[in-house]
């Protein structure tokens, strides 16, 4: 019964789609840092001046309060600074660092034991994909404790919470091979998830994610609220790969498609639209198989045309006027109010050119489907180019594309030629299959 | 027995067993009805036959005994003796009218007669035996018609006279029981043989047979039956009044005594209830109060058992003021509670007083139960009241006090769930919660409003509900999610589910489409609802409809179409939405299921208008129907893709009429309008269905009617560009705006769209701003047949495969490639160009766009 309050869709000010209120509250905080950082640079103009004081301010205020709980203290108390405006930041943030440090000692020795265990190489080769037995194991021969293997965990805790990302990693790696504890182990995957987005480690991220899904998908089956906000959740820290990273794109367009989690974005956030709109549309080019890219442009537009009240922003926009109303003109619109949204999106902001070309590419093709003759002038403006580049635009395209097109350059027009599939053609493509059919259909009778 | 009470003991099974008739409450009716409930009705059928075989001769006793028999457990009643022996007396009487039959049985010789009669001797005796004893009547009977018999058998041996048939069946039955029987009960009858009249003598006055034979022969020489019935209702209140002297302190006697009483045969509820009104003055401390209205209001709720009655008015109105009084007096007197969980208090002569450890004195009852009761006796009034009388508005008035005591109650419950130590479960506020729910659920948040407010003014300011403030009372909708966020949260199962459903309910009539639909699709009960109960289901199809109706106001025509499919299509909507009964074509109906279906009624206040259902449906489906028709042609499969079965079926009737008059009724007027929809009419079209009278009963009729309006524009150039694209090479796109006065660009559009969607070979040439059709699509009559069959070649190979796999069941692993080939046709098929194509090309389109809830809970599980 979860339904998020309307977006306001009429709104037409970038700042408006600005989804960084929404991301936030599904994000770790870890990983909004990025985002806030990201933010800030937007406000830095290109002569290096801060444009909006006040903006600017309210974010580093965001900033302190983001870190404030974590463990990077230096960080925070030169944030603490700019914010007060001092030289030195107070005694508090030494004592805290100091504290820190201690805490940290202390994990290393607890946990030293048992991480020299484990980079014994004939400890290592002992261990079995049996947890239990491991742990009888290194209970029997070296005297590991559940608490040692616990204290990795939360020295894991640490130094994440200190920005060591690499190092929470590795304990948490370790502390899952050992661990027989179900909750901790689902928490750990997340942390090492977190980790590896954070130092931009995709490879090790798309395993983490996987483990992540396996796991929403089968521990949490008995509690359909969790599972939502899990996979929700997971979505949203699966836009980092998604973006940065080419190999995920596919598989994690199928995790977006597969009807589970397409329900839960629809249910609980809906915003992740663009992204997966984006997403598609950039797929164009690379998707190997061209017929699953049209299931998933048929898809997103389902998709957005069931949203379209809940959830609209330029891009969303841009699929439901080519799609769904077949309007070019507000289409090509849509596309230019596009661009500067995703310039304003952390995720979205290096794919603006490829989202645009692709997108000139299905609305040329639309186009060319309903049309039977336009200007070049007509199409130039809705495509956003001028003069010779539209021409030498759509030359491209016509050799890309199997769209049926010839330039008359004196007319200043393009000709489609639609070409239909004759009856006989239809009647023979209908019937081609039937004869192995049926033989198979009768060695099939004549086996049973 | 004689013919004249039999007419009346038959009268009232029959009544009973219909369950319709209304009974009053005169004395008289009430006797019937213990009557008929002590002879079952096996027995009726056999004493029927007997008196027709006993011959007219017997009749004057006869009925000369039934008076006394009826008039004397009458009079035994009204004396006040205790309720049982009065019932005893009662058999006595028949067990004497039967004696009387088989002794006037032996007089004439007639065994059949006596046969019968002395089975049911047999069966009466049973009830009367006392302590093992049989009455002395029937044991002298029985000895008397066992000498009998041997006798009529030493006689039958003499003469060579033949008996008639039934005489010798009659006789040869009684022989055989009778030696049976008389085992049982041989030393009582050796008495009797021994001397027989110190035997009947000896210990007559234990019994009550003798008092009641002294009345049997006082009251014939009174008077008539009907003088004896006068006398009999004078002398209920005299008795009653002057019998009794109430005191606070016989106050839980009295109780006691009713209580004890209650739900046996003869009780004489009307009579109670006037003595316990009595107690309800004379009661002081608010301990005999709670407990006298508690039984007060149940005693009155009996008066309406029995599955078709309701219970009468006054008595209704009492128990909401009696009811609004105990809620008054539990709100004052915080000490005392009604918890479902209390322990009985056995001690009559005091009342329980505040212990030092106990916070509360605890009653047993159920408040929640009381209520629940109360709406349920005002269902059931309204659902017999006809709905079109000033009565029925007049009675619907007291769903407001009504309201106000499930308000009351509801405050109640909070109050005392409040305190963890009295254990209050957390289901009887999830019911009295759903109560509340079901009276507002239905109805614009305007009469919610003035409902709320009215209530809240009846309760005193102090008092505040946690759960739905005051302050929520004026704004419908918050109350509403409150209180079903509240049920979602603390309930399961139907609770939930109805919570839910009714949510949706509200906002599809407030106009929140997207809302609605979005709980009704994450709600996933289009799965579950088959396991619901009828109630709920028939909630869910009113949910449905109300949904469908929602999207018909948002202009959705087709999705609104497909949500009311599953209803308007079955032809059923009446069942459905339990707003009448449907006719029963075979009669296979029982009457006992008729008798439920009639039960589950809604009162007619909460009715979604049919006709207008009906309206909107059909005009959907003329709107989705008449370009798709003329999108298929003349093509040979023509059948292939139907919307709505009802709407064909009746436009082809309308086709078929030779002559049409001018429309009548809805039906009409949708099926002209389709008609010159058809025709590319869509003025006469717009006329036709805006001069439909019903749409005025929609909120907003002029937004409803301009933006059908608008439909109609659209669909008729739809359709007026398939009908006659093969006459044209070129359109200008100007001609088409002015036809059909639509804005050239919205033309356009309407073109591009089709273009794009592949339903029609044409193409849009923005240059010089016309429609181009493309040659050559244009199937001949044998391109298309041949295509048909391909089509159908392929179905027949893929039916072939499916049945094999089905016999096999997927133990033939020669289908492990089948898969692979399956996808070939499919894509072959789908790059069918031209119209061929656009057929499924604009199918899938549409078909991925609808919203996917379908499924209306069918007549089967209704029936159910």
């Amino acid at each position: 019964m979860a339904s998020e309050p309307t977006t306001d869709g009429v709104a037409s000010l970038p700042a408006d789609y600005d989804l960084l209120h929404k991301l936030i509250p599904r994000l770790d905080r870890h990983l909004i840092f990025p985002l806030l950082e990201f933010s800030a640079d937007r406000l830095v103009g290109e002569s290096g001046e801060v444009k909006d004081k006040e903006k600017a301010r309210e974010i580093t205020q965001a900033k302190y309060a983001l870190l404030n709980k974590t463990n990077m203290i230096d960080y925070v108390a030169n944030l603490y600074c700019e914010l007060e405006g001092l030289d030195q930041p107070p005694a508090e943030f030494a004592e805290k660092r100091q504290k820190v440090l201690s805490q940290l000692d202390k994990f290393e020795q607890e946990s030293s034991k048992i991480m020299e265990l484990l980079d014994r190489e004939d400890v290592v080769n002992n261990l079995r994909s049996d947890k239990i037995a491991n742990l009888e194991f290194l209970k029997r021969e070296h005297d590991v404790t559940i608490e040692m293997v616990n204290a990795l965990y939360d020295f894991a805790l640490l130094q994440y919470s200190c920005g060591n990302y690499n190092d929470a990693s590795d304990l948490l790696y370790r502390f899952r091979v050992l661990s027989t504890d179900n909750d901790k182990v689902s928490s750990a995957t997340w942390g090492r998830l977190a980790c590896e987005i954070l130092t931009a480690n995709w490879e090790s991220a798309m395993e983490e994610l996987q483990k992540v899904r396996e796991g929403i998908d089968s521990k949490l089956s008995q509690n359909p609220l969790a599972q939502l906000h899990h996979r929700n959740r997971l979505m949203h820290w699966a836009l980092f790969p998604l973006f940065n990273f080419d190999q995920a794109r596919e598989p994690l367009l199928n995790l977006f498609f597969n009807a589970d989690y397409t329900n839960s974005f629809q249910a609980d956030s809906a915003w992740l639209l663009r992204y997966l709109c984006v997403a598609v549309i950039t797929n164009r080019r690379r998707a190997k198989n061209p017929g699953v890219h049209q299931k998933q442009m048929k898809d997103i537009a389902r998709i957005v045309r069931q949203e379209a009240y809940e959830y609209q922003d330029p891009i969303t926009r841009f699929v439901h006027a080519l799609y769904i109303d077949v309007r070019f003109q507000e289409a090509a619109d849509q596309l230019v109010l596009a661009q500067e949204v995703m310039r304003n999106d952390f995720f979205l902001l290096a794919h603006v050119d490829e989202f645009v070309d692709s997108a000139r590419h299905l609305l040329f093709e639309s186009y060319c489907k309903v049309c039977i003759r336009f200007t070049l002038e007509d199409i130039g403006n809705k495509l956003g180019l001028k003069g010779n580049e539209a021409v030498k635009w759509i030359v491209n395209a016509i050799r890309d594309t199997r769209v049926d097109a010839k330039i008359n350059y004196k007319e200043g027009t393009v000709y489609i030629n639609h070409q239909s599939t004759s009856a006989y053609q239809q009647v023979i493509e209908r019937t081609k299959g039937s004869f192995f059919r049926s033989a198979v259909l009768g060695a099939a009778i004549a086996r049973n | 027995m004689s013919r004249f009470f039999r007419g009346g003991d038959e009268s009232s099974t029959e009544s009973s067993s219909e369950e319709e008739e209304l009974y009053s409450t005169s004395e008289e009716e009430e006797e019937e009805e213990q009557e008929e409930q002590e002879s079952s009705e096996e027995e009726d059928e056999e004493e029927e036959e007997s008196d027709d075989e006993a011959g007219p001769q017997k009749k004057g006793l006869s009925r000369f005994l039934v008076d006394q028999a009826s008039s004397e457990s009458e009079e035994s009643d009204v004396e006040g003796a205790t309720k049982v022996k009065s019932a005893k007396d009662k058999r006595f009487d028949e067990l004497e009218a039967t004696i009387t039959a088989i002794q006037n049985g032996q007089k004439i010789n007639d065994w059949g007669s006596i046969a019968n009669e002395f089975d049911k001797l047999n069966r009466q005796v049973i009830k009367l035996q006392d302590g093992g004893k049989a009455p002395k009547s029937y044991i002298k009977c029985i000895a008397e018609l066992e000498d009998f018999m041997n006798e009529t058998l030493a006689k039958q041996k003499v003469t060579p006279k033949k008996m008639n048939a039934t005489n010798a069946r009659g006789l040869n039955a009684v022989k055989q029981r009778i030696k049976k029987n008389n085992k049982e009960y041989q030393a009582q009858i050796d008495a009797f043989r021994k001397d027989s009249d110190a035997f009947m003598e000896s210990d007559e006055e234990e019994l009550p047979l003798p008092k009641a034979t002294k009345v049997r022969f006082q009251e014939p020489v009174s008077g008539e039956p009907e003088d004896e019935d006068d006398k009999g209702f004078a002398t209920v209140p005299k008795r009653g009044g002057k019998a009794i002297t109430y005191s606070p302190e016989s106050i839980q006697k009295h109780l006691r005594a009713i209580i004890e009483s209650r739900g046996r045969k003869s009780t004489d509820r009307l009579e109670q209830i006037r003595v316990m009104e009595e107690l309800n003055k004379v009661a002081e401390t608010p301990y005999l109060k709670i407990r006298v209205l508690q039984t007060l209001v149940s005693a009155r709720f009996d008066l309406g058992t029995g599955t078709a009655s309701s219970m009468p008015l006054e008595h209704w109105k009492a128990a909401e003021k009696e009811l609004a009084a105990l809620l008054a007096l539990l709100e004052t007197h915080k000490d005392h509670v009604v918890i479902e969980n209390a322990e009985e208090w056995d001690d009559d002569e005091k009342t329980p007083v505040l212990g030092p450890d106990d916070k509360y004195i605890k009653v047993p009852g159920s408040v929640v139960s009381y209520i629940e009761r109360l709406d349920d006796e005002l269902t059931r009034s309204l659902q017999s009241i006809d709905p079109h009388t000033s009565e029925y508005i007049e009675r619907l008035t007291d769903e407001t006090s009504l309201y106000t005591i499930i308000l009351q109650g509801l405050l109640y419950y909070e109050t005392i769930r409040k305190d963890a130590s009295l254990e209050v479960p957390q289901e009887s506020l999830n019911r009295i919660i759903q109560r509340r729910l079901d009276h507002v659920y239905f109805k614009p948040a305007q009469v919610v409003k003035i409902l709320e407010e009215n209530a809240w003014k009846q309760i005193s300011n102090a008092l505040d509900s946690a759960i739905t403030p005051r302050s929520y009372s004026s704004e419908a909708g918050k109350l509403i999610h409150v209180l079903c966020d509240y049920l979602f949260e603390h309930s399961e199962g139907i609770i939930r589910a109805r919570a839910m459903l009714c949510q949706i309910y509200f906002l599809a009539l407030h106009e929140e489409y997207d809302r609605a639909r979005d709980m009704m699709l994450t709600s996933h009960l289009q799965e579950s609802i088959p396991n619901f109960d009828v109630a709920t289901q028939i909630l869910y199809n009113r949910t449905l409809v109300q949904v469908g109706l929602c999207a018909f106001r948002k202009g959705l025509i087709y999705d609104a179409q497909n949500t009311l499919q599953d209803i308007c299509g079955s032809g059923r909507q009446k069942e459905l939405l339990a707003q009448g009964v449907m006719m029963q074509r075979y009669g296979q109906v029982t009457p006992e299921q008729e008798r439920l279906e009639k039960q589950r009624q809604l009162p007619f206040h909460m009715h979604i208008n049919l006709e207008l259902l009906e309206c909107v449906y059909l005009t959907c489906s003329m709107l989705l129907e008449i370009p798709l028709l003329a999108q298929i042609g003349s093509s040979p499969d023509i059948k292939k893709r139907i919307i709505s079965k009802t709407y064909r079926r009746m436009l082809e009737y309308h086709e078929r009429q030779i002559f049409t008059g001018p429309p009548e009724n809805t039906r009409d007027h949708v099926m002209q309008a389709s008609k010159a929809l058809a025709a590319g009419e869509w003025k006469k079209a717009i006329t036709f269905i805006h001069s439909i009278k019903i749409w005025d009963l929609m909120p907003g009729a002029e937004g409803i009617k301009a933006m059908l309006a608008k439909q109609i524009q659209e669909e008729g150039l739809r359709t007026y560009l398939f009908t006659y694209a093969p006459f044209y090479d070129t359109l200008s796109i100007e001609t088409l705006s002015s036809m059909f006065e639509l804005d050239s660009r919205k033309v356009a559009e309407v073109v591009d769209k089709m273009a794009n969607h592949e339903e029609l070979a044409a193409a849009h040439d923005p240059v010089t701003e016309t429609v181009i059709f493309r040659k050559g699509v244009e199937l001949s009559r044998l391109q298309s047949l041949a295509l048909a069959l391909s089509d159908k070649a392929s179905n027949l190979i893929e039916t072939n495969e499916r049945t094999l796999e089905m016999r096999t069941q997927g133990s033939a692993n020669a289908f492990s490639r089948k898969d692979g080939r399956h996808h070939g046709g499919a894509r072959g098929g789908g790059q069918r160009g031209g119209r061929g194509g656009a057929r499924t090309g604009g199918n899938t389109q549409r078909q991925a766009g609808g919203t996917q809830f379908t499924g209306g809970a069918l007549g089967a599980a209704v029936r159910a």
